[in-house]
This record gives structure tokens, C-alpha cells and sequence, in this order.
């Protein structure tokens, strides 16, 4: 196990060298330039000039990229080329609130959605089977934006419970975070319930026509003890990697969410790094969006392979 | 009512006849729209009147108009979209899962690659490389999509190639496809058309999300998605419009739902079970 | 809300009086704060401004801003030499007093006396010249264009500098009332710790997040401004919450409201809502004049007489706009030609010019995004439906609003773009249709324009200046390539405790500059 551990790390360090390569070409590709992008519709020809020159854009793109990762492997994430910020300052702390909106979500979503789930398996066909999906589904119905419309309308303005701008600073404490920032939470937990819910039911479900499950009901166990102990554990590699999905897209995917609620994460500073083509600020984002990706993904096969000891013979 | 030799229940039946009325407004619905797709009758969002039953959307187009040429649109698209992430998903998922060793890291690691790509900035790669047009929207959101799929399908098909049928299936010598094809797809069929159900109805939302950076539907083509975008600012005065494509792509969305479960229960009705309706 | 249209006069915005016997005859939830500006402000309370028009790239260096939250806290922590009345007219604002020599080409500029930048160091001419020589030359400035006429400056004395044109231009003191132009200290350069004379001083810049100033200790050194302790301006770009915010009291005021849904929020007991008419964004289509199909100018008439103005205005913005006359001078603009006949809808005249221009098969193709202005996607659309009553095939395709200004605009050969108002009619017409103007998007070039613009730049006689105007803009009207068909109002929404807060000719948000001229009731 541990070898296993130690060799998806360096697959994992060489997947994010792939990553920061690709995105740099892909800003390449991408019409238009950091000058052209902050000077818009101002731009004059001389005036590019300029500005190229003072960013040392004029120097050839893989030069760049060298001296990008040159700093990177010295922890040095370089310097926003819009505004001249030091990128890992501005990132740190929209990271941070990132994985805290994150964590908020899952903490809720995942308990909730899965123990739904393994409810609605067990009361396969009855009421509370069919609310738990039918409401979830409808939260899936309609882009997230428009959910989070409609929570600002209902807490925000006729009950007034809750903030409709969650702005969270780094003075808050974790009570205020927590307050602040529970429309943008739960925004996300609707938005990501119903997949987790449909796909433990689902792969819990599929398992029951198994022999060994109609031999667990011969032995005359209860319906709600043989999904719990003997369907849910071999379903459980499907439904760890949905889970992983979503906790991915928490982190990574929700840039929506922070625009209604004006959150400050990494999704807004990113978009805007994108719009105005600020290479070194993509790169850092897209850097550690990876991360977060490679790492869920590592733990969710480690965790697929602890539920199933089968799998562990293989290696 | 029977269908393939099984009485579904009355839920499976509202969901199949909600499929069922959707498909046919897509198929034949534009001859029966009152007006013309693109024609501005009314007021900006005017309410339902015998004119127009559901009122005017946010440039005064007739909003029953808009949403039955949209399920063409919708419909169409999210279903080839979400065939087609399927067919990459599965039959790669599925071979990295069989094969396992190295084919298995390069794959794995290439998703991992192209899931960590922002969407946004491979959207726009696209965009700027293949222009806009419907074809490539679908692949673009089979592609992106696909990668979801991808990792699902890896895991379920690791769980089933270290089950004792498929060790011996392999030792017989069969080939890798006939062992994903005979072994592997029809033991992970559950948990895939679950999926599928959702992935469907998530890609309503896409295509409206991609048709917004210029990518695929072009106006004044309608698609649902869309038209809640361009309508949203209207729910925060109590106005109905967003609504309405809301509860359409919802509807379809649990009709779809309602099918796969009955699908599903089909397949998993162990004999010990006892909810049966 | 029909009859808002025709009610445009000529000349001057909405001024206070108009705005509320408007307000009275629409009906409409005017702001009372404005008539009541005799009562003597309050000093104190912190104004927090929900503003969309910034991103995380924001910089403070005045040479980059492009947009309003920029703007904005520019103006909160520096001034410039010269701000707008509110009659649209040129006053000092770091310039006590200017004078043109007879034609208009040497001009003598006296800087205030005793002004203090947050450092404690007092302005003199030094600090002027070498902030005004920041947007000359080698320059990434935004005001570049704006500053080319200027040959040289010169310092008389220690509050006195000397300007001198390579032309005559009697319009100079409107363009250092440029957003960009803003007076720093001599050899400024740390952009980080912003020293300026304005009445407040920075505390947090959080590009993309918020920024927030304090005021400054002592007296502002304009006497009538400068009442609220602090400023927390909030980057909100998504417009139903920026409302949202405002409506349920998290925000004092908001800017950019959408037309469509402002009437319903009016309608909310607590907030105000200024509406400046036809002074905001100039929306329209432009044409390459040198491209087929748009070479003839029978098929740009087509393109003129075959978009609805009306049917756009109502249905898009709800009537809070103005009809546009196919140039960028508004009629809320001095030299505006009121003679030049508004150019109606009308589908035949459109087919017969289309006809005459002999390419029935030509395909025209109009781009458009939401990155060039929000709604022009809506707008192309109607447009489409107008064209079709005219029998002319438009087609519209919707492009990414990422790049657009470098990748579509001055390139696709129909495309949509917006003007912003600039102070004078001589800026707005000179950036966009001088021949060798960098931002020409219609490649109209027609040396008999430039001659007359420039003759009427250097022309000290009003109305001979007016009448060379005129004949500027009716020369666009009939020959150029852009279809102006809507002059957007500002609308901006405030908390009935916001006191101060007027409709402005120039900008949105009193001139962007609210914060220095509201207090709380």
C-alpha cells in the first residue's frame, strides 16, 4: 500500500507538469494577450507596444514557461501581470475560502446525500424513496444560479435570516464564516445531492440480485440490515468515485456560486485571470485546481481498493 | 399495460408517458406552435392571456412558442451528447479497468490531465480552434463529459475484472473486448443507466452554459437551458417566466429518472425484497 | 413608460426639476434626496458601494482603468485637473483657472495653491506636469489618443504651467476631465501605497473583492465635500444581486440596474433610483465601410432604415433609452445636430436601397456577444425580425463575449460595439471617425470630415463651431457605417438614507464620484 502511495505521488507530480505545459500552451492558443486584454477597447497599436515591453512578453513563449517553472520549483508563484500583486497572496487566501465553501458543502452534502441514499435503497419504491429523488432532481433542473436566486429570495429577503452576500474576510471568525457563508452552502449541497443520492441507491440497488444478497434474505435478515451490511460495502467503489467527482467540482467548479453571493474563491480570480489572459495567475489556479484533483482522485482509488480487497492483490 | 413482459408500475408510467409527450413535441411540435420561433408579439415578459398561455419571454416572444421549438433543440443535443460521452466513457473506462498495468496509468493519468484543464479555457480553445457549430458542441460536451464517465466506469469494471468469472474468462483466452462486452457491461449496467438518466438532464444545463460563450445554439434557436439563463432576472420580482423552462427540463428530468428506476428494478428485484407496487 | 421617449427636448439631461416632475407624470420612485440638497450635509457613516465594472486584475495605476469600479476609486484617492459640471460644462478641479491664447493653441493652466497628498507634501506645477506626461509619449496609458495633440509642456511657476498644441483645440479642459488623468506626486511610482489629494485614503485594496478608503484627517480641501468617514466598495458583477443586495439594506447603493427590471424596484419602499437619460452607452452595429458588402452605401442605408429602434428600446430596455441618430453624439450632448432628421424604421426604404445595391445574394452577417454590451444578443434579434418586413436575410451569430475586443471588434465586417460618452461632441466624434483615429471601427474615412473636425476644434465662435459640428455628424448620418440605434440611460439605485445623490451628464453614480459628494441623511 505504501509503494502504491509513494507511486501515484509521482504520477501525481508529473500529471500536474502536464497540466501547467498544456494550460500554458492553451493560453498561447487563445487569441489576444495580457495587453490587449487590460487596454480593451482603449488599445492603440504604440500603447501594446509599451506594455508588452514592460511585461517582457517580447521574450519567446518557452522561455517564459521556463522561467515560470523555475520559480515554481522555488515556491515563487511570480507576480499577477494585470496589477503587478504577488499571485501567491492574493491566491492563498481565496484558497483557503475556497476549501472552506467546500468543506461546508461536502460536510452537509455527502452525509445527507448518501445516507438519503442508502434510505431510499432500502425503502426502494415507497414515499420516502421517491421525495428524496424527486426533490433533488428538481434542484439539478434548474442552472445553479438560479437556485441561489431563489434561496436569496426566500432566506435573504422575506425571512431575512441569512446574508445574500457572503463576503467572507480573514478577520471573521469561524461562527461568522459559517453564518455568512451557509446560502452559498447550501446552494451547493442542492446542486450536488441528487448525483450522490441517485448513485449510492442505484449501486446498492444493482447489488441486491446478487446470490450471496438473496442468501443473506434466506438467512431472514431485515431488508434495512442486509443493504447495510452486505449490499453497501461491495458498492461502494461506484459511489466513492461519484463522491470524489463532486467533491472535485466543489472545489474546482463553482465559480457561479461565489459570482451570485460575491465569494471570494479561487473561481472568480481565475475567470478573471482567463478574461484578461494574465498567463502566471491561470497557471497558479490551474496548479492547484489539479492538485485537488489529483489528490481526490488518488484517495478515491485507495479507498475503492480498501472496500475491496480483491483489488489489492493485483498490484 | 405490459411492456418487454413487465407491468410497470404507476410510476414508471408517469415517467414513461412524460417521456413520451416530450419525444412528440419535439418530433412534430413546431406545427402545432402558435407563432413563429423568433416573432416579438407582446411586451417584455407580459403575462399568460388567451393570446399567449404561458405570457412572453424577455424580448416579448411567446413562451409556449419558444419552449416547444426548444425540445428539439434540447432533447436532441443532450441525447447525442450523452450517448456519445457514454460510448468514449465505457468502452475506455472499462478497457483501463481490464487491462490495468500501464494502459491503466496513462489513461487514468490523461483524464486526470484533462479533467484539471479549466472548463472555461478548453471551451474557449475549442471555440477559438473549431469555430461554433452544433457538431462541436456535442463533442465538446461528450468529451469533457466523457471523462466523468470515465472515472465511473474504472471503478465499476475494477470491481468486476478481479471477480472469479472474468479471471477465468481471461485465462480462456478471450479477447478484451468480448470480455467487457460479455462480462463486464452487463454487470455494471445498473449503475451506468442511473447515471446516464442523470448525465442527461445535466446536459440540458451545459448546452445552455456553452450556447452563453458562443459555442452551438445559435439565436433565435431555442434550448430550455437557455432560456432560463436569459429570463432569471425576472424571478426576483415574482415573475413567472424563468419558470416555465424550469419546470420543463424538471418534468423531463423526473420522467427520465422514473424510468431508469423502474429499469433498475427490473433488473435488482431480489426474490427476498419486499416493496413491490 | 411609453411616452418616455418623446418627451426628449433637446440640449441638457434630466435636470433636477425635470427628474421630478418625470418622476411625478411616470409615476415612477424618483429620489426626493436631490431637493432637498439645501438641507446642510452630515459628516460621517461608511457608504458601501455594490459596483459591477472591475475583476480581480484591477490595478491602481490610473493608466489601466477601463472600467467603473476603477473609476471610482480613482477618484476617491486622487482628482483631476478639471471635473464635469453638472451642466456638462468644463470646471477646475486641481486647475483653479485656464486661458486660451487667441487660437486656441497655447493654453495657461494656474494649479490650485495649499492642496495636500496624503504624504503632507503640497502640489505644485512639477507634480502636474509629470502626471500629465504619463499618458504622453511611451505610454501604455488609456488616455494616450486623447493626449496627442499636446506638442509641449511648461512650467511658468511654481503654480502655473503653460500647454501648447500642434493644433488649435477649444475643447482642451474637458479632456483632462479623462478618468485617467488623475494628479500625482512628482516621480510617483509605487502603485501599491496610492498618494493623492483626494478626500480619502487607502485601507484595503482587494482587487475583485473590495476596496476600502477612509477619509482622510483634517478638512478636505473642498470645502462642500468629503462627508462620509469611509468607503467599502464591493466588486457585485452579477446585477440581480447587486438589487438584491441594495433592496434587503446590505449595500447603500448600486450601480447599473438592469433597464428591464428597474421599474419593479422602484417599487421597493427603500430604495431611490437616478436615472440619467440618454447619456449612458451608445449601442450600435458597426459596418467596415472598405468591405463588401458594405462598400455601397446604399446597402449601409439598408442596414440604417431596416432596424426598429423603437420596437429595441421598448422591448429591451424597456424604454430607458433614447432613440439613436447612426453617430455617437447624443442629444443630451452640446452640438448636437438637431437638424439631422431622426432616421425612422422603415422597411421599404430598406428594401429599395437594399435592391439598389444590387447583392441580393450577399450574406450578411452581424456578430454580436454579451462581452460587447449586456443585451446586444436581444437586440440582434429583433433586429433579424425588422429586417425580415424588409426582405433582407440577416443572420446573427453570437460569439464569445472572452477577446471579443481584440479578436472581433475592428475586424468581423459587421459586428456590435458600444461608446461610452465622452464630455465633449469633439472627443466622441474625433476617436471614432477621424481617418487615422486607432479606433475607426467603421474604416469611414472621408478626408472633407477631418478637415471640418478640425476646423471646428480650433474655431473660438460658438456658433460657427456648432454649425461645423452639425455638418460633421450629418455627414455620418447619410454615409457612415455605424448603425447607432439606442443611447442608454444610466440608472443607478440608492438607499433613501443617501443624500446628494443627482443625475450627472457624464457619468453614472454622480460622475463616479458619489462618495466624495453624498452624506447620510
Amino acid at each position: 500500500m505504501l509503494r502504491l502511495i509513494a507511486t501515484r505521488f509521482a504520477l501525481g507530480l508529473l500529471t500536474l507538469l502536464a497540466v501547467s505545459v498544456l494550460i500554458f500552451i492553451c493560453t498561447q492558443i487563445l487569441p489576444g494577450d495580457v495587453a490587449s486584454a487590460v487596454l480593451g477597447q482603449q488599445a492603440t497599436p504604440e500603447s501594446l507596444k509599451v506594455f508588452r515591453a514592460e511585461l517582457g512578453l517580447d521574450k519567446p513563449a518557452y522561455l517564459r514557461y521556463l522561467q515560470w517553472l523555475l520559480g515554481v520549483l522555488h515556491g515563487d508563484f511570480g507576480k499577477s501581470l494585470t496589477n503587478g500583486r504577488v499571485i501567491i497572496d492574493e491566491l492563498a487566501p481565496r484558497f483557503i475560502n475556497t476549501l472552506f465553501l467546500a468543506s461546508y458543502a461536502a460536510v452537509i452534502a455527502v452525509p445527507l446525500a448518501v445516507g438519503l441514499g442508502i434510505l431510499s435503497a432500502i425503502r426502494e419504491g415507497r414515499l420516502t424513496d421517491r421525495l428524496a429523488n424527486i426533490l433533488t432532481l428538481i434542484a439539478i433542473s434548474v442552472p445553479e444560479f438560479f437556485v441561489a436566486y431563489i434561496l436569496i429570495i426566500v432566506f435573504a429577503i422575506k425571512l431575512a435570516w441569512f446574508p445574500s452576500l457572503a463576503t467572507v474576510d480573514s478577520d471573521m471568525g469561524l461562527g461568522m464564516r459559517t453564518y455568512v457563508a451557509f446560502l452559498p452552502a447550501l446552494t451547493l449541497t442542492l446542486v450536488v445531492m441528487a448525483h450522490m443520492l441517485r448513485m449510492t441507491r442505484n449501486s446498492v440497488l444493482s447489488i441486491m440480485s446478487t446470490p450471496y444478497i438473496e442468501m443473506a434474505f434466506l438467512k431472514g435478515l431485515t431488508r434495512s440490515r442486509v443493504v447495510a451490511w452486505h449490499a453497501l460495502p461491495n458498492a461502494l467503489g461506484p459511489i466513492v468515485s461519484v463522491v470524489a467527482l463532486n467533491l472535485a467540482y466543489l472545489v474546482v467548479g463553482v465559480v457561479v456560486v461565489e459570482n451570485v453571493f460575491v465569494y471570494p474563491g479561487v473561481g472568480q480570480y481565475m475567470v478573471d485571470a482567463v478574461a484578461k489572459r494574465d498567463v502566471p495567475v491561470i497557471q497558479a489556479c490551474g496548479l492547484v485546481f489539479a492538485a485537488v484533483f489529483v489528490t481526490l482522485n488518488t484517495v478515491a482509488d485507495i479507498l475503492a481498493m480498501l472496500a475491496n480487497p480483491r483489488l489489492r492483490r493485483r498490484r | 399495460m405490459t411492456i418487454f413482459g413487465h407491468r410497470p408500475p404507476l410510476t414508471a408510467r408517469i415517467g414513461l408517458i412524460v417521456v413520451a409527450f416530450y419525444l412528440l413535441v419535439a418530433l412534430i411540435g413546431p406545427w402545432f406552435a402558435p407563432y413563429a420561433q423568433s416573432q416579438s408579439v407582446g411586451d417584455t415578459w407580459a403575462p399568460s392571456s388567451a393570446q399567449m398561455w404561458l405570457g412572453a419571454d424577455q424580448i416579448g416572444r411567446d413562451m409556449l412558442t419558444r419552449l416547444i421549438y426548444g425540445a428539439r433543440t434540447t432533447i436532441g443535443i443532450a441525447a447525442a451528447t450523452t450517448v456519445l460521452s457514454f460510448f468514449i466513457g465505457i468502452t475506455l473506462g472499462f478497457t483501463a479497468a481490464v487491462l490495468a498495468g500501464w494502459v491503466d496509468v496513462v489513461l487514468s493519468r490523461l483524464v486526470d490531465v484533462i479533467l484539471s484543464i479549466p472548463q472555461l479555457i478548453l471551451a474557449l480553445i475549442i471555440l477559438g480552434v473549431f469555430g461554433s457549430s452544433i457538431p462541436v458542441l456535442i463533442f465538446t460536451i461528450a468529451i469533457i463529459d466523457s471523462t466523468k464517465v470515465f472515472r465511473l466506469a474504472r471503478a465499476l469494471g475494477m470491481n468486476l475484472a478481479v471477480l472469479d468469472y472474468v479471471e477465468v474468462a481471461r485465462m480462456r483466452g478471450e479477447g478484451l473486448w468480448w470480455i467487457i462486452r460479455s462480462e463486464i457491461l452487463p454487470n455494471a449496467m445498473a449503475p451506468l443507466i442511473s447515471e446516464f438518466g442523470l448525465r442527461f438532464c445535466f446536459n440540458f444545463l451545459f448546452v445552455a452554459a456553452l450556447s452563453f460563450l458562443g459555442i452551438g445554439v445559435q439565436p433565435p434557436f431555442a434550448d430550455w437551458g437557455g432560456m432560463v439563463r436569459e429570463n432569471s432576472a425576472a424571478i426576483n420580482f415574482g415573475l413567472f417566466a424563468p419558470l416555465y423552462p424550469a419546470i420543463a427540463i424538471a418534468s423531463l428530468t423526473v420522467g427520465v429518472n422514473l424510468v431508469v428506476d423502474w429499469l433498475l428494478s427490473i433488473d435488482a428485484r431480489p426474490s427476498g425484497s419486499q416493496a413491490e407496487m | 413608460m411609453d411616452h418616455s421617449n418623446d418627451k426628449r427636448g433637446s440640449g441638457l439631461i434630466v435636470d433636477r426639476r425635470e427628474l421630478m416632475a418625470g418622476a411625478a407624470a411616470l409615476g415612477l420612485g424618483f429620489s426626493a434626496s436631490s431637493a432637498r440638497a439645501a438641507d446642510a450635509p452630515k459628516k460621517g457613516g461608511t457608504l458601501r458601494l455594490g459596483m459591477e465594472g472591475g475583476s480581480a486584475s484591477d490595478s491602481l495605476d490610473p493608466r489601466t482603468y477601463a472600467d467603473s469600479i476603477p473609476i471610482s476609486y480613482g477618484w476617491q484617492l486622487w482628482n483631476g485637473l478639471v471635473e464635469i459640471g453638472p451642466d456638462n460644462n468644463p470646471v477646475g478641479e486641481l486647475a483653479e483657472s485656464w486661458e486660451a491664447k487667441p487660437g486656441a493653441k497655447e493654453w495657461v493652466f494656474n494649479i490650485r495653491k495649499g492642496v495636500p497628498f496624503t504624504s503632507g507634501k503640497i502640489l505644485d506645477a512639477d507634480d502636474v506636469i509629470y502626471s500629465l506626461n504619463m499618458h504622453r509619449g511611451e505610454t501604455k496609458s488609456g488616455a494616450k489618443d486623447l493626449m496627442a495633440g499636446i506638442s509641449d509642456i511648461k512650467k511658468l511657476g511654481s503654480h502655473q504651467i503653460l500647454i501648447t498644441l500642434s493644433s488649435g483645440d477649444a475643447g482642451l479642459p474637458s479632456i483632462f476631465a479623462d478618468y485617467h488623468i488623475l494628479i500625482v506626486p512628482n516621480n510617483f511610482t509605487d502603485w501599491s501605497k496610492p498618494d493623492g489629494t483626494g478626500a480619502f485614503e487607502l485601507v484595503t485594496f482587494e482587487p475583485g473583492v473590495r476596496v476600502v478608503t477612509k477619509r482622510k484627517k483634517g478638512d478636505y480641501w473642498k470645502k462642500d465635500r468629503g462627508h462620509f468617514d469611509g468607503v467599502e466598495l464591493r466588486y457585485i458583477p452579477d446585477a440581480a444581486a447587486r438589487v438584491q443586495a441594495l433592496i434587503s439594506g446590505q449595500i447603500d447603493a448600486a450601480n447599473r440596474l438592469d433597464a428591464k427590471t428597474v421599474s419593479l424596484v422602484m417599487k421597493a419602499p427603500t430604495v431611490n433610483v437616478v436615472r440619467t437619460k440618454g447619456t449612458g452607452n451608445r449601442f450600435a452595429w458597426v459596418a467596415l465601410c472598405d468591405t463588401d458588402p458594405y462598400q455601397s452605401n446604399d446597402m449601409r442605408l439598408a442596414l440604417k432604415y431596416g432596424i426598429d429602434r423603437q420596437k429595441i428600446i421598448d422591448n429591451v430596455y424597456k424604454g430607458f433609452a433614447t432613440l439613436g441618430n447612426d453617430t455617437t453624439v447624443a442629444p443630451s450632448q452640446k452640438y448636437f445636430a438637431k437638424d439631422v432628421p431622426q432616421r425612422p424604421y422603415d422597411p421599404d426604404k430598406a428594401a429599395f436601397h437594399f435592391k439598389k445595391a444590387g447583392m441580393a445574394d450577399a450574406k450578411i452577417e452581424l456578430q454580436v456577444s454579451e462581452g460587447a454590451f449586456s443585451g446586444a444578443t436581444d437586440c440582434a434579434v429583433l433586429y433579424q425580425e425588422a429586417m425580415k418586413k424588409a426582405g433582407i436575410t440577416l443572420d446573427v451569430k453570437r460569439v464569445s463575449g472572452d477577446g471579443y475586443w481584440s479578436n472581433v471588434w475592428l475586424k468581423a465586417p459587421f459586428c456590435a460595439v458600444y461608446w461610452g460618452g465622452r464630455p465633449s461632441a469633439d472627443n466622441q466624434l474625433a476617436q471614432t471617425f477621424l481617418s487615422n483615429a486607432n479606433w475607426n471601427d467603421t474604416h469611414w474615412r472621408r478626408p472633407e470630415f477631418d478637415k471640418r473636425l478640425l476646423e471646428a476644434r480650433a474655431e473660438l465662435d460658438d456658433a460657427k463651431r456648432g454649425q461645423l459640428y452639425a455638418e460633421c455628424q450629418k455627414m455620418i448620418s447619410e454615409d457612415g457605417g455605424m448603425v447607432c440605434f439606442a443611447i442608454g440611460d444610466y440608472l443607478d439605485g440608492y438607499s433613501k438614507k443617501v443624500m446628494g445623490a443627482a443625475p450627472h451628464p457624464h457619468y453614472d453614480m454622480c460622475d463616479q464620484r458619489v462618495a466624495e459628494k453624498g452624506w447620510f441623511a
